[in-house]
């Protein structure tokens, strides 16, 4: 379903603000490298397996834990509330301001405390609260939200921030950071000073010692910590740990994955009442459920309390990047905010966001908890759409026509007819059938304005299948070909290429006329139902198929066949039973050149074109394969170039680029154009139909000159000479 | 024995995040730096190792102005801050202060500059190393409060720049001195 009018306007109104997102995309290019140079010498992928069993372990121990936390902390002297939701905390907090008769609280950061709007509960009872993190404070003075997880005011320029300082302050101030820092130095010391109460959250809550630990950078968590009488700490349930050596662990992985600093400035570790000369120290404790207990309980999305809060997914997304975190957020932005706002403000307010993910997997791949977001996501869209319908488009080509094969491909031979009189041939690329204009407004308005449409080919690659004659005598293996819509009906060159390699290097080629839609666009708008219906329909096919692999051109659809496919039928024996099957013998058609066949011993540098290659995110991040192209192409002999963030979304996401968002996608796919067009190169390969349509297209419109192809397609030139 | 190239990766990495490390052949050494680099009113909580040492007395002499009274009363902004800490982690460069006494957490958040001395036979290899005193300095139920500090404050909050002395001291000198104390527990 496309946006809502208010989601679009806001989109729309970040799009006209192209500042921000030059921001976040300097930021985001930044931090990769701080990140890459902070893991150097650690195995990533092993601390992330390591912090998802603790988190796994704590989780499960969850009730035993708290108690045992809860005790160690009354033994050193501090009172703990569990509060089950934001109201009884923020009450917690109120009342203990008025007892103590506080003017004013002391604030470092606690995003926890954003969720319960407590300032606004505190101002209520006329209680100022003063936020002491600098983004915070920004973020407070201009009346708005944090916008990252980490640095809060992310989307606020040093002019803004100086206007902000200037008017709290009482002088003018320059715009110049050094002096802006300096000034919120001094004003701020007053507060801490003044405070009756300071208030920080925590990063853990360490159940054998009964203390908590806080992860900061400026120093303000112990100011509030210290100077104030009474010490509140607010913190979601979900922060416990079992000891020190869980907390340093998750140590590791946050500051790194967060900023690409080895350790923050400080870590901090309290516990209980810390004694101050003269006064009686308090220490208060609310621990929240929120939401958590909820969400500990779901099956599909209960690994979202793994997270350590540590904000890369946003910092990887395309769309943050795009758009920002206002938009593409709540109180929790990007990726996990997306899932953190349907249990904690409930499914309603996370219904667009949840459709604003592009499904790229690049949340997923940085992820130091180990946490599948890309599929959590997945699996709210299709409670978003349970509940609120998917729109009129979608389900009634979902629903009527894809499930039925016969009728669905009768309708793209009529559409294939349809579309003479608006395809164009392109210049001096006889074989690439683009759509330049539609001739009418036709599912949203600017389809066409940026990027060329790919026309539906005059003959689908089922059709040309029947008349390729395969002359291979002895063949070393006999493989199924899982075609895709996309190389089916709009990229048919692509299927016949991987047949000419195959055949080159002795394998017989097998195509199942009964196979359909892997699903995954229905499983992506939400629609199971259709998505049970298709993956039967070829599970079945190639069942009877009876090949020793299956291949896919696309990394959606061998996403679909591996893992959708098996998740879909897993209720029922039988079919669970081939889906595995099958899904243990598909992959991608490189990683099977490549790993199975050994391909780059038995090919031949005949090539000398250079190319630049981009990767597809199910491909690398779906799929672990993105070596394997490469060094096909270079057995070749195509002189390979890197792009810049070769790995970064092209900005398709399916219907995304269609019905859902496509002025996001235009802004995505803007980018790649820029790190194709910077490299010179006039080809560019990849391993996706989806990638080129929307590459292509974008492409075409940029620089008409540059061409993109199929790995397959390359590959098979090499081989024939380009015909 | 805590061997050279420990203390050379400690070295690198704290001076990586922005702090000073330097060899002193005694306290009186130390003192002496300090006595040239502090401005205005000193810190100097009273701890087991000053005491042993007479870190006051040592700094006075010196030159430095060490706050007499309470810590409460040195302003909001005080000059500088002299501790020793309980131990240190070459992977990351960061100190180890047990703070449980306010005024080791004053000396060390409110000044201008902290100055922390450390004996080089207190530096572990990294954080998983110093778990043990860790724990041990958390056996019990007493209350504590344990600081790790790595370099000075900082902020990116302001267009991810990244800026020295937020709202903790804008310079650390980290102050090697050797035959000081070998227990992590100690400070």
């Amino acid at each position: 379903m496309a946006a809502t009018a208010d989601f679009k306007k806001s989109v729309e109104n970040a799009l006209a603000k192209p500042k921000l997102s030059e921001a976040l995309h300097l930021f985001g290019d930044a931090y990769l490298i701080a990140r890459e140079n902070a893991f150097r010498g650690l195995d990533f992928d092993q601390l992330r397996t390591e912090l998802a069993a603790i988190k796994d372990d704590v989780r499960e121990r969850r009730k035993e834990l708290l108690a045992q936390f809860i005790a160690n902390a009354e033994a050193a002297g501090s009172k703990v509330f569990v509060a089950k939701d934001t109201r009884e905390a923020n009450d917690y907090v109120v009342n203990l301001a008025k007892q103590k008769n506080a003017g004013l609280i002391a604030k470092s950061k606690s995003m926890v405390s954003e969720e319960a709007h407590l300032n606004k509960a505190l101002a209520a009872a006329g209680v100022r609260a003063a936020e002491t993190d600098l983004g915070e404070w920004i973020v407070q003075l201009a009346g708005q939200r944090p916008s990252h997880l980490v640095m809060p005011a992310i989307h606020m320029f040093k002019e803004e921030v100086a206007e902000l300082f200037s008017k709290e302050i009482g002088e003018p101030l320059e715009a110049d950071i050094r002096t802006l820092v300096n000034a919120a130095r001094k004003q701020l010391r007053k507060d801490y000073f003044a405070a009756d109460i300071g208030l920080t959250g925590a990063n853990f809550l360490v159940a054998e010692t009964g203390g908590i630990g806080l992860v900061t950078n400026e120093g303000n968590a112990r100011l509030c910590a210290t100077l104030p009488k009474v010490h509140v700490v607010f913190a979601g349930i979900h922060k416990l740990v079992r000891n020190i050596e869980d907390a340093v662990k998750i140590t590791r992985l946050l500051p790194r994955n967060a900023t690409g600093q080895l350790l923050t400035s400080y870590v901090t570790w309290i516990r209980g009442a810390v004694p101050t000369p003269g006064n009686d120290k308090e220490q208060h404790i609310v621990l929240i459920d929120g939401g958590r207990e909820a969400l500990y309980e779901s099956p599909v999305c209960r690994d979202a309390l793994r997270c350590i809060q540590c904000g890369a997914c946003a910092n990887v997304c395309p769309v943050y990047q795009t758009v920002g975190g206002h938009v593409f957020g709540s109180i929790y932005i990007s990726a996990i905010g997306i899932i953190l706002t349907a249990f904690y403000e409930g499914l309603d307010k996370a219904k667009e966001i949840t459709r604003a993910c592009i499904g790229c997997r690049s949340c997923t791949a940085v992820c130091p908890a180990n946490i599948d977001l890309e599929e959590i996501i997945l699996h709210l869209r299709q409670q978003v759409t349970n509940e609120y319908g998917m729109g009129l488009v979608k389900n009634i080509t979902f629903k009527a026509v894809m499930r039925n094969r016969a009728l669905f491909h009768n309708m793209v031979k009529a559409a294939s007819k349809l579309q003479k009189p608006v395809t164009q041939q392109k210049e001096g690329q006889p074989a690439t059938r683009v759509i330049r204009h539609l001739p009418m407004h036709f599912m949203d308005k600017d389809l066409t304005q940026w990027r060329d449409l790919p026309a539906v080919a005059p003959r689908s690659f089922r059709d040309l299948f029947a008349d390729i004659d395969q002359k291979i005598d002895q063949p070393r293996y006999r493989v199924g070909f899982f075609v895709g819509c996309g190389a089916d009906f709009v990229y048919p060159e692509v299927g016949v290429s991987l047949v000419k390699v195959l055949n080159h290097l002795g394998v017989e080629v097998v195509f199942p006329n009964a196979q359909n839609c892997c699903g995954i666009p229905a499983l992506y708008a939400g629609d199971t139902e259709t998505g049970v219906e298709l993956a039967k329909q070829n599970v079945k096919a190639f069942y009877e198929a009876d090949v020793d692999y299956v291949l896919c051109v696309c990394p959606t659809c061998t996403m679909g066949v591996k893992r959708d496919f098996v998740e879909r039928l897993v209720d029922d024996p039988i079919w669970s039973q081939r889906a595995v099957s099958l899904s243990e013998k598909t992959m991608d058609a490189a990683a099977f050149l490549e790993n199975v066949l050994k391909a780059s011993d038995l090919l031949t540098a005949t090539s000398a074109a250079r190319v630049t290659y981009h990767d597809s995110c199910h491909l690398k991040r779906g799929n672990d394969v993105w070596q394997e192209p490469r060094t096909l192409l270079q057995a070749s002999g195509y002189q390979l170039e890197e792009m810049k963030n070769s790995d970064r979304c092209c900005g398709f996401g399916g219907t995304y680029s269609f019905l859902s968002h496509p002025q996001i996608s235009r802004q995505i796919a803007g980018d790649k154009v820029e790190s194709i067009m910077a490299t010179g190169v006039k080809t560019v390969a990849m391993d996706c139909p989806g990638c080129m349509i929307m590459v292509g297209g974008s492409m075409g419109k940029a620089d008409s000159t540059v061409r993109c192809a199929h790995t397959m397609e390359l590959l098979a030139e090499a081989i024939t000479g380009r015909q | 024995m805590v061997g050279k190239d420990q203390v050379k990766r400690f070295t690198e990495s704290a001076e990586r995040v922005g702090a000073t490390v330097a060899h002193y052949g005694t306290l009186e050494d130390a003192a002496d730096f300090i006595a040239r680099t502090a401005v205005g009113k000193t810190l100097v909580p009273q701890t087991a190792l000053t005491d042993k040492f007479q870190l006051w007395s040592l700094l006075e002499a010196a030159g430095v102005e060490v706050h007499a009274g309470s810590f409460r009363d040195a302003g909001q902004l005080p000059g500088a801050g002299v501790t020793f800490c309980n131990f240190a982690m070459a992977d990351t460069g960061t100190v180890v202060l047990d703070s449980t006494s306010e005024d080791i957490r004053l000396a060390t958040t409110i000044p201008e500059v902290h100055f922390v001395l450390l004996d080089p036979t207190k530096i572990l290899p990294d954080n998983l190393a110093a778990v043990d005193p860790m724990n041990r300095l958390y056996e019990g139920s007493e209350p504590r409060f344990v600081a790790y500090i790595t370099g000075p404050s900082r902020t990116a909050d302001i267009e991810r720049v990244l800026t020295i002395g937020c709202h903790g001291p804008r310079q650390l000198h980290i102050l090697l001195v050797p035959d000081v104390s070998d227990d992590l527990l100690e400070i």
